[in-house]
């Protein structure tokens, strides 16, 4: 009996314990959560370590010298935007634990460009982004999916939605490799699927198709993937995957001499990470990507050049490429949406700010943005680009042909679109 | 019995009550909480009853989580099938599992279940109906209309956890005061004596293994569901040690402990989040440090309260009474 008790003492002061430290703490009361009179605090995740990292991992440092620019030139209505940047290794499950960290614990007024389809996804659902009415803008992934307005009403992409890139691909690939045997590497996910989906839809038949399971790729899978390519004789190959994957592919066929045409999905082609990935410049030469930025090399273009001098000044030591071209404009686009939101903004402001203006805003890219009270998509198209040997990448035939088309059965067209111009200083005045 | 199922419900009811007070990340912590309970009186059955040293149990967690998920997207049907398969097929594969772990005892047993804790979850990676890295969306849904407004996806979290971890609990609790827990008590102590008695302690063994998987399995789909999806990633070797960590904190053999190892487990993030933004927030120190932390405990622990320091206080509790 006295056994008894003291075991029921124990469950009990154990329960007390767990009890006592959920009470730890209590809720303080403000205007609206994460701006206060000096300061807005906006939060991203993204893979800073890991696998999946190189490359992205520029990009919250860049938002970062971005903002730190504008905060040095007055901020945004007199407050200083603080980005609080987690590392998720763009592992979902640590995209939910540092969201929530980001939500309720830091309590962002907004999350800003947190990256990847399965991370977000997850996100969404399990923070419940939506229902609390955390606005989440410029979405570093191009899902289409998340371009459902009705699912994702505080969400807000930026990268037009990879339906879109296959579409503009399907189009080039008819217009100029008709007749060749055709053949495509895809990640076997909602990455790829989103878009196999849209070269079905528009038509294109390949000759030989590989999928790989995200995560599995390595030389030695590469291996078999180029052993299908070549037996199937497709001389044509458009790759959907990420950078980690096109390394191996591509530094494997150059080894085994096979030397189709490469076709790059965006995400997995910038030249800078596939050289630091060990692929050799003449290797990248020539290969054909959908683009819808300039080159970062390119000092011609108002927005790049603007974006190098900040860089130099506030993110010292860091090459740029496109991932810090990317980070930077989502800052300028992220100050301008809270600049519309007004002098006293709310997420609800934010919200409708980036529905009834986010269609004018400024950015780097070429093709229009969808933002209305009805759509969530962000850029809407893209140029196709040709690699050159110095790594550098240059509009394919010379000059940059537009692209825009939409992630349904819309048509794909070619645009006489005129991007705004790169705000005085790059600084927003809107 | 009776007494011990009205504690348990008056405990349920304190909790909901409490889960209306506090703010949302501590509700978001306390089903983490209740996650880790549950997979800890795993633990307490396997090593401190049974005697069976199982560095695996993440492994096991990872075949409930995806098992759930599986019977939830592809069968549909109410969540709580899900979450019984989770528990049916986890105690299968514990089965099977437990008739090669019987024959193994000590290291050779910690050795085996560790290649298990490493290997499994990898298995996912390479077929396509398991999802790969980003693995397979658990949606347990919202919480019913009828609740309010007001009612979080995480306080609906934490209800299905609470509840659970308090229905694994009291069923564990009285299978460990039954008969069978006074067999294993057995074996661990000596288990030549415990066969010359006759017990039949290669059965038994695979019994503990069943049964503590069994409840392993309904952690990991506990797990999923707070994350909303099953990933390798997510049933990882450091979950693994963790668990072993909490459950020596907790001291091996004592059941209630379960709840304070939960909560050392918890907790240790968020220490070594406010460690890590003392000496300047970086943000790397801050995802490496917990495994720094569980590692510095689990070898303090071993060193200084080898059967950990509840074990302990209990012991000496035992002398002053």
């Amino acid at each position: 009996m006295i056994r008894k008790t003291r075991v029921k003492g124990t469950w009990l002061a154990a329960t007390v314990l767990a009890v006592g430290s959920l009470f730890a703490t209590a809720l303080p009361a403000h205007a609206e959560t994460g701006v206060s009179s000096s300061e807005i605090k906006l939060g991203i995740t993204l893979p800073l370590t890991g696998a999946a990292s190189p490359g992205y991992n520029k990009i919250g440092n860049a938002m970062n010298a971005y903002f730190k620019y504008v905060n040095d030139n007055g901020g945004v209505n007199g407050r200083k935007i603080t980005l609080i940047q987690k590392n998720d290794e763009y592992s979902p499950q640590l995209s939910i634990a540092k969201t929530n960290e980001l939500v309720l614990k830091d309590k962002v007024f907004a999350l800003v460009g947190p990256l990847g389809t399965a991370n977000y996804t997850s996100v969404h659902k399990s923070v419940g982004i939506a229902k609390r009415g955390v606005p989440s803008l410029f979405l570093n992934t191009g899902f289409s999916g998340f371009g459902n307005k009705k699912t994702y009403p505080t969400s807000f992409m930026i990268l037009p939605s990879y339906a879109m890139e296959a579409k503009i691909m399907a189009k080039f690939l008819k217009e100029n490799y008709a007749g060749k045997k055709l053949g495509i590497v895809y990640q076997n996910d909602e990455f790829g699927i989103d878009g196999l989906g849209a070269f079905k839809a528009a038509g294109t038949k390949f000759d030989v198709s590989v999928a790989y399971t995200s995560g599995t790729q390595s030389a030695a899978t590469a291996q078999t993937w180029v052993s299908q390519l070549a037996a199937g004789g497709a001389q044509v190959v458009v790759f959907f995957g990420v950078t980690s994957a096109t390394a191996p592919l591509l530094a494997v066929a150059a080894a085994a001499k096979y030397a189709p045409q490469w076709i790059l999905g965006s995400v997995g082609a910038d030249p800078l990470t596939l050289r630091a990935l060990g692929v050799p410049l003449a290797v990248l030469n020539g290969a054909l990507t959908p683009a819808g930025n300039p080159s970062p090399n390119d000092t011609s273009d108002e927005y790049v050049k603007q974006f190098q001098e900040i860089n130099t000044k506030y993110n010292t030591g860091t090459a740029f490429d496109d991932y810090v071209l990317q980070g930077m404009n989502i800052g300028l686009m992220t100050v301008q949406a809270l600049r519309a939101a007004g002098s006293n903004p709310t997420r609800k402001g934010l919200i409708s700010a980036m529905e009834n203006k986010g269609s004018t805003f400024a950015s780097v890219a070429y093709s229009p943005l969808g933002y209305s009270k009805t759509s969530n998509v962000g850029h809407t198209g893209y140029y196709m680009a040709v690699m050159d040997a110095n790594g550098d990448r240059k509009p394919f035939g010379g000059k940059v042909t537009l692209y825009t088309t939409d992630s349904g059965s819309g048509p794909v067209v070619v645009s006489t679109f005129k991007r705004p111009a790169m705000p005085a200083k790059g600084l927003p005045n809107n | 019995m009776r007494k011990k199922l009205t504690l348990f419900i008056l405990l349920g009811w304190i909790l909901l009550l409490i889960g209306d007070r506090v703010d949302e990340l501590r509700v978001y912590q306390g089903a983490q909480i209740a996650m880790y309970a549950i997979a800890l009186s795993s633990i307490v059955l396997l090593t401190g009853y049974s005697g069976q040293v199982s560095l695996g149990n993440g492994a096991m967690m990872a075949v409930g989580g995806y098992a759930a998920a599986l019977t939830l997207n592809n069968l549909g049907g109410p969540v709580w099938f899900a979450f019984v398969m989770a528990v049916f097929v986890s105690a299968l594969f514990g089965a099977f599992l437990g008739a090669a772990a019987a024959r193994l005892s000590g290291p050779y047993l910690a050795g085996t279940t560790l290649a298990l804790a490493v290997g499994l979850p990898e298995i996912a990676n390479q077929f396509d109906f398991l999802g790969g890295v980003p693995g397979l969306l658990f949606d347990v849904g919202f919480p019913p209309e009828r609740l309010g407004e007001e009612f979080t996806q995480y306080k609906w979290f934490f209800w299905i956890a609470t509840f659970l971890a308090l229905l694994s609990l009291f069923i564990t609790s009285n299978i460990l005061q039954s008969r069978y827990g006074r067999t294993w008590r057995a074996i661990r102590s000596n288990s030549l004596a415990a066969e010359l008695s006759g017990v039949h302690v290669g059965r038994m063994k695979i019994l503990a293994f069943t049964i503590s998987s069994a409840i392993a399995g309904l952690a990991g789909a506990v797990l999923a569901m707070t994350i909303s999806l099953v990933a390798p990633g997510a049933y990882t070797l450091a979950l693994s040690f963790a668990l072993v960590t909490g459950a020596v904190l907790a001291g091996v053999s004592s059941l209630p402990g379960v709840v304070f190892g939960a909560l050392i487990l918890v907790a240790i993030p968020e220490v070594a989040d406010v460690l890590a933004t003392r000496w300047g927030g970086d943000e790397n120190l801050n995802n490496y440090l917990p495994g720094l932390i569980v590692s510095v405990l689990l070898i303090l622990s071993v060193i200084f309260t080898p059967n950990g320091p509840g074990e302990k206080l209990k012991s000496r509790h035992h002398k002053k009474g």
